[in-house]
């Protein structure tokens, strides 16, 4: 009695599920459970790592801006008359005229002080900026109700 | 065996059974937790985690006409101790020594201070400056961090010190123009919601969303501080040497109505404003504009104006001096009981006579006096940009009739029984600076800003035609030319203005016993005034002439302010045309 030849089991999945394939499946799963798992962390890193560098920016600059200050200041203080006065009077040995004596110069006068730009105040936005977690971006994507 | 397999197969079964309720279980209260009372639940998440701040950004500056900074901002720090790191005292003793040593203080204070709280952090070192904070951030204490506030700094000491006033801890202004310009300087406040970690630190990629602060715009006064140092300068000068106990000096623009100078004595130290007692803070106030005194004979001025104007006299039309004038049954006397006899009407300024005024007066009437009075700006606020100007007092036949006599008029005309503010009194002369043309005193010149405003010279009314005007300012000019030059001599320029002592009420409808107010209020160069200058100076215990007491530090702050504004002298005063 003949008997049909019996089917081979389909070699392209169904071979990877069989018994010896197994750990080798398994491995692979791992590495790539592995790996998916990996990757929100690295871009969690990535992202503190990016915000870390910021706020350090950002502390530089408030630095700088009052290292700026003080020196604005310093100049107003060193630009002051009772400062201008005591160099006058001790520096230079300078004393105030008994008389006043005027002069016809032929030159034209100076022109009016302006007020430093320093002092004119750039614009300013003020719109709010909003900021959200990494998380929260991701689940962003998720077509969720 | 068969009995054995199935009681195996039911322990499986009954184990499985409990597993799977036992995971039931725990979905079924992560569902709660996280979806149905999910919103609660991140609520209380956000309130532990979330941090809000409210931030504001640098006050605005002050500055004098020229940009110069009177008043201005910069960063300083706090340092800031959570207790629970200070718990032990050898470390605490230790960080405290650490921080004392770059902030100064007393380290056991800070110690002390930290120990004696119960909040969760406390400060234990403030106004420290950019290198300091760094120092102390280097140091890396646990449980120590550094807070940027602001601190006000004066880089002219306390130039000007009642007009500018002070600012509190919260960076809101007190009193004079920090607390009347606030909403202006101190910009707008924005706000920071970020999140924190268990300890307190700002997680780098939590929520975080900010409006931020706008900056305070910067003031820009007509205050000229080169004029304002001058002012104080002759007014400290005056007041010591005559040991007077206060006193008030204010320099007008009179084209413009722009304060070039507002002093006052005795005055407070902005860089460390004493606010312990009442008569401490009165120092703040500004006088200038808040108080009101009797103006003595420099209200003759105002006498003489209205007469002018209306035709009454000219400065040629003679009169008889019989050193009494009666009015209603009373005598008006001279201050010095002189009688003159036959003099011209200029005479009456440059002797200051009691009784000329008095004659003056009774030719224009109530009606027209009080006109004159009003007109000139006494009885109502000037409406300068500062606030607590009081307005003075004027009683009139109309305002109190019942109360209102008719020698009540004759004292007025030479200044008593009348109030009025320094700043009324100074912008009065001005007017007749500025061809009768009054002005509204202006002290506010720019708010430069992102939206900038300019503020433009402002007219008030014609108070006397031009012509009386240039004539008033002939007799001013005349009265100066009688003061002697150790007192009074502007060299280069013509000159022009009126003394006043007058007497001080005591508030119980008399006046104090040998107590005087001494004015010199004038303008220069008589020609085309630049400046009007009022000097007053409170109770001189040695002369009360206001000649002896006030002209000197009136001729003396002409002379440097002409100079200085480079108002060319007359002719005959340059040196090569001499030669």
């Amino acid at each position: 009695m003949a008997t049909a030849p019996k089917a081979e089991p389909a070699r392209h999945v169904g071979g990877l599920l069989r018994p010896e394939n197994l750990p080798v499946v398994l491995t692979i799963a791992a590495m790539v459970v592995g790996v998916a798992a990996l990757l929100p962390l690295v871009q969690s890193s990535s992202s503190t790592s990016t915000a870390g560098d910021i706020q350090k920016l950002e502390d530089e600059k408030t630095g700088i801006q009052a290292q700026l200050q003080e020196l604005e200041i310093d100049v107003a203080r060193m630009g002051s008359l009772e400062w201008i006065e005591k160099g006058a009077r001790t520096r230079f040995r300078m004393t105030s005229p008994e008389d006043t004596i005027y002069l016809p110069v032929d030159s034209t006068p100076p022109e009016a002080r302006k007020i430093p730009d320093r002092y004119l105040t750039e614009s300013q936005g003020t719109e709010p900026t909003g900021g959200s977690s990494i998380w929260e971006d991701v689940f962003g994507w998720v077509p969720l109700p | 065996m068969a009995k054995r397999k199935g009681f195996a197969t039911w322990r499986v079964w009954a184990l499985v059974a409990v597993i799977a309720l036992g995971t039931l279980a725990v979905v079924a209260r992560l569902v709660q937790l996280q979806i149905i009372d999910h919103s609660e639940y991140a609520d209380q998440a956000r309130l532990m985690h979330q941090n809000h701040e409210t931030l504001s950004d640098r006050r605005g500056a002050i500055l004098d006409r020229n940009g110069h900074p009177l008043a201005a901002s910069e960063d300083s720090f706090e340092v800031y101790v959570e207790i629970k790191s200070w718990k032990d005292p050898a470390k605490a003793a230790e960080a405290a020594r650490e921080i004392a040593a770059i902030c100064g203080g007393d380290w056991e204070e800070m110690v002390a201070t930290v120990e004696g709280t119960d909040v969760f952090e406390v400060p234990v070192a403030e106004g420290l400056d950019f290198a300091q904070s760094e120092m102390v951030k280097a140091l890396n204490l646990r449980g120590v961090r550094l807070v940027r506030t602001s601190q006000r700094v004066y880089p002219e000491g306390s130039l000007a010190s009642q007009l500018l006033g002070i600012i509190g801890r919260d960076n809101v202004g007190l009193t004079g123009l920090e607390a009347d310009l606030n909403p202006v300087l101190a910009g707008q406040q924005g706000s920071l919601v970020s999140e924190r970690d268990g300890l307190g630190n700002p997680l780098p990629i939590g929520e975080q969303s900010s409006v931020p602060a706008q900056r305070g715009a910067n003031v820009v006064l007509t205050i000229d501080r080169y004029i304002q140092r001058l002012a104080e300068r002759e007014l400290d000068k005056a007041v010591k040497e005559h040991g007077a106990t206060g006193g008030t000096i204010i320099v007008v623009q009179p084209k413009t109505g722009e304060i070039l100078a507002m002093a006052n004595r005795p005055a407070a130290n902005l860089n460390a404003p004493d606010l312990s007692s009442d008569s401490a803070l009165s120092l703040l106030r500004n006088v200038a504009i808040t108080d009101s005194y009797e103006p003595g004979s420099t209200f003759k001025l105002i006498t003489m104006a209205g007469a002018l104007d209306t035709g009454l006299v000219a400065p040629g039309v003679w009169w008889e001096d019989t050193g009494v004038f009666y009015v209603d049954g009373w005598a008006i006397r001279n201050w010095d009981l002189s009688a003159n006899g036959s003099l011209t009407a200029d005479q009456i300024l440059v002797k200051s006579l009691n009784t000329g005024a008095a004659w003056l007066s009774s030719l224009l009437g109530p009606e027209r006096f009080y006109d004159y009075v009003y007109r000139f700006g006494f009885g109502a606020p000037t409406g300068i940009d500062l606030s607590g100007e009081v307005e003075g007092l004027v009683r009139t036949p109309t305002n109190d009739p019942s109360g209102w006599r008719p020698v009540d008029m004759a004292t007025n005309s030479f200044g008593q029984g009348i109030s009025a503010t320094p700043l009324q009194v100074a912008m009065a002369v001005a007017a007749i600076g500025n061809d009768g043309l009054s002005m509204k005193p202006q002290i506010v010149r720019e708010i430069a800003g992102p939206v900038g405003t300019v503020f433009e010279p402002e007219a008030s009314q014609q108070v006397i035609t031009p012509e009386s005007a240039r004539t008033l300012l002939e007799m001013m000019g005349v009265v100066v030319d009688g003061i002697p030059a150790h007192l009074l001599d502007v060299q280069g320029y013509r000159v022009g203005g009126k003394t006043g002592t007058a007497n001080i009420a005591d508030g119980s409808g008399s006046y104090k016993d040998n107590a005087y107010i001494s004015s010199f209020v004038g303008v220069a160069p008589l020609e085309d005034p630049q400046l009007a200058v009022l000097v007053k100076i409170d109770e001189p215990k040695d002369v009360p002439w206001g000649t002896v007491v006030a002209a000197p530090a009136f001729g003396n702050i002409v002379q440097d302010a002409l100079a200085y504004l480079k108002v060319p002298p007359h002719t005959e005063a340059m040196v090569s045309a001499q030669q």
